[in-house]
């Protein structure tokens, strides 16, 4: 094995301007593999992050109360009892929170908008800190009573600053219309689309304009110590919450926001719980990911197939020109299977050569661009990202991947030449003619 | 001319048949038609021998050894190398013969121009896989020094004249100690005085080793030689006993 190594990495280095281009080209379509990859997992990391940070947790246990069948409020009533259960019965659990929920509108002395209403504790706020940067005032000045914090954009529609007052107006529970005055205490950088539409107020100002209970909520949001447990932790805990007494609605894959069409044309009165992962919250941005990896693929199939038919064609050629060679290997007492062998494991150093090359590069660019935090140039992108600079999350599982791809492909693309080259037969292969 | 050493294995006329074609037939297509490069050959080469193959070119000798060399199969007829009916193996079981049993020398060397004089050589015990490193390292050690070419062994065969690269040929068909050698006009590509040192060497290890040897050639003083000159025109043996004196004879068929 050790000699046929031999020969397939020399006769690769004599291969010349041919094998250089084509090598080449595999070190191009490996580092665009990694840069690729690596973009959709930082989007998917800032979607996943922010998303989770700003609008849900990994694991909703959100729900519906209806005092009539024609009207609905987004609250669970008793959100104590469901964190003791949660408590108990996931052990994957990092933390969990509850914030609670409204629709509402929120008026200044210019302006008013419709936004949702997030009443947040801020000590058992942890990821929300972090995410937010706060451009004026104090994210603790939540910690008052009656106090509102806005994104730049909203600042910016209504024309208020820190310290001014606004009115915030919904209808209660009982359908009656009620408002409450608050004062904003900061003004935060825009997080994204999210930031458009997300309002965070101290859960005792929500309470109030809803006149609720000191034990009801919108959500718990529950948090874990790996995102991807998130579906099998729902459906373990659909179970455990119905022999609590709770009613649950049935799954349904979309943000609350968008069930209350749903819920108020259903004929139950009383409360239900609704239970939905983070992908479910945000799932109508994550068509941008979808989208992202299928024009990934789309140009990395069209770059792969030329690197197919390059290394094909390389291999073809350099059969021709080894046919005497091959012919002698296989009069000498080379056999077929050895002779296919030699070919692949050619075909297998280039791509793990020019792949190692090519996603080494990768990784390095990868790395020079989150080292430089680029800014990203547009709103709309700044909004899809939910961040303000290019982030490549760059692991060793997609440098290994993009390798392993690429030597893969490189040996498949060999294949049907190799077997070309074993199947020969050693007299025609010889070129002896008597 | 160096005259032949006394032999260690003289080849005896009782010795057992190593190479026996009856009646063998090789037929190519060529578009429409069929050229036959062998019309029905019988030959016996026995074991020690060193027989040389005369004819002029397109007579049918390199076919000849592609047959015995199990590079080939015949259309029809009977090829049996160390009592095997070649025309009866797997592709498998010839792969295993040739490497076995059989060695070749080829006009153009074929040697892998990749590899050093020393993997060169080393390359068919590889394929056979039943020696250890360092038994390989002592036998192709031993053959290069029977061929000459200790202070060569790490030059690649660009870096050699092409007397040495037939040696290097020579080795690789020995060193697996095959039964039966094969060389397709071996000193073709070599000025006389070097053609001459080569078949001198095959001379001398197929005294000492005892091993067959057929080669094809065009030249008569090459000729002089072998054994026995196996005559060959239009694709069939004319003379099967010939001498080595044979310079007249060969002149005639060209």
């Amino acid at each position: 094995m050790g000699t046929t190594f031999l020969i397939a990495a020399r006769n690769l280095r004599q291969g010349g301007r041919r094998v250089v281009l084509l090598g080449m080209a595999m070190v191009l379509v490996s580092m665009l593999l990694v840069l690729l990859d690596s973009l959709a997992a930082g989007l998917e990391a800032s979607m996943v992050h922010s998303a989770t940070t700003l609008a849900s947790g990994h694991v909703n246990v959100g729900g519906f109360f209806k005092v009539t069948s024609g009207q609905a409020s987004p609250v669970v009533a008793d959100g104590p009892k469901i964190r003791k259960i949660v408590e108990a019965e996931v052990p994957e659990l990092d933390f969990q929170i509850d914030r609670v929920r409204g629709w509402a509108r929120l008026v200044s002395d210019r302006a008013s908008f419709w936004g949702g209403l997030l009443g947040i504790d801020v000590a058992e706020e942890r990821g929300l800190r972090e995410v937010l940067q706060i451009t004026s005032g104090s994210f603790d000045g939540l910690n008052a009573p009656d106090t509102i914090l806005l994104f730049e954009q909203q600042a910016k529609r209504l024309e208020a600053k820190v310290g001014d007052a606004l009115t915030v107006s919904a209808p209660t529970m009982g359908g009656v219309n009620n408002t409450v005055d608050v004062r904003v205490v900061a003004i935060a950088k825009d997080v994204g689309f999210m930031s458009a539409i997300n309002l965070f107020m101290p859960k005792a100002t929500v309470r109030k304009l809803y006149q609720m209970k000191e034990e009801a909520t919108g959500a718990v949001q529950i948090y874990l110590k790996n995102e991807a447990d998130a579906p099998a932790v729902m459906e373990r805990l659909r179970p455990k919450l119905e022999a609590a007494d709770f009613k649950l609605m049935d799954s349904d894959p979309r943000p609350f926001w968008m069930k209350f069409d749903t819920v108020t044309g259903q004929d139950w009165v009383g409360q239900k719980l609704d239970l939905t992962t983070w992908r479910e919250e945000v799932s109508f941005l994550l068509w941008i990911l979808t989208g992202f990896a299928a024009l990934r693929w789309l140009l990395l199939g069209v770059i792969l197939l030329l690197v197919v038919v390059g290394i094909m064609n390389t291999m073809y050629m350099s059969i021709r020109e080894r046919t005497r060679e091959i012919g002698t290997m296989r009069a000498i007492g080379m056999s077929r299977g050895q002779v296919l062998r030699l070919f692949l494991i050619e075909a297998a150093l280039l791509g793990l050569f020019a792949s190692a090359l090519g996603a080494g590069l990768g990784a390095a660019i990868a790395t020079a661009i989150n080292a430089a935090r680029i800014q990203v140039p547009m709103d709309a992108f700044m909004a899809i990202l939910m961040n303000d600079h290019v982030y490549l999350k760059l692991t060793v599982g997609n440098v290994g991947y993009a390798v392993a791809l690429i030597s893969a492909i490189s040996c498949f693309a060999a294949l049907r030449p190799a077997r070309r080259a074993a199947r020969m037969r050693p007299v025609g292969a010889l070129h002896t003619v008597g | 001319m160096s005259t032949p050493t006394p032999s260690k294995h003289t080849a005896a006329a009782d010795a057992p048949p190593l190479v026996e074609l009856t009646a063998a037939r090789k037929d190519y297509p060529l578009g429409r038609t069929v050229v036959s490069a062998l019309r029905g050959v019988d030959l016996v080469v026995r074991r020690g021998e060193f027989v040389a193959l005369a004819g002029p070119s397109g007579s049918g000798k390199t076919t000849l050894l592609n047959l015995v060399g199990c590079v080939d199969v015949a259309t029809a007829g009977t090829v049996r190398v160390a009592g095997q009916d070649t025309g009866q193996l797997s592709e498998g079981a010839l792969t295993k013969l040739r490497l076995d049993s059989l060695g070749f020398i080829f006009q153009s060397f074929n040697l892998i121009a990749v590899l050093d004089v020393f993997q060169n050589i080393e390359f068919p015990l590889l394929l056979q896989g039943k020696l250890s490193k360092a038994e390989r390292a002592e036998r192709v050690r031993a053959i290069v020094d029977k061929v000459g070419l200790t202070n060569q062994m790490k030059q690649r065969p660009a870096e050699l004249s092409g007397g040495q690269r037939q040696r290097v040929a020579i080795a690789r068909a020995l060193v697996t100690r095959p039964t039966l050698v094969l060389a397709d006009e071996p000193t073709a590509n070599l000025d006389s005085e070097t053609g001459e040192r080569i078949i001198d060497l095959m001379r001398d290890l197929n005294h000492t080793e005892g091993t067959t040897f057929i080669f094809s050639t065009h030249d008569p003083k090459i000729m002089t030689h072998a054994d026995r000159v196996v005559r060959i025109a239009d694709g069939r043996v004319v003379d099967a006993a010939g001498s080595s004196d044979t310079h007249a004879h060969v002149q005639g068929h060209a």
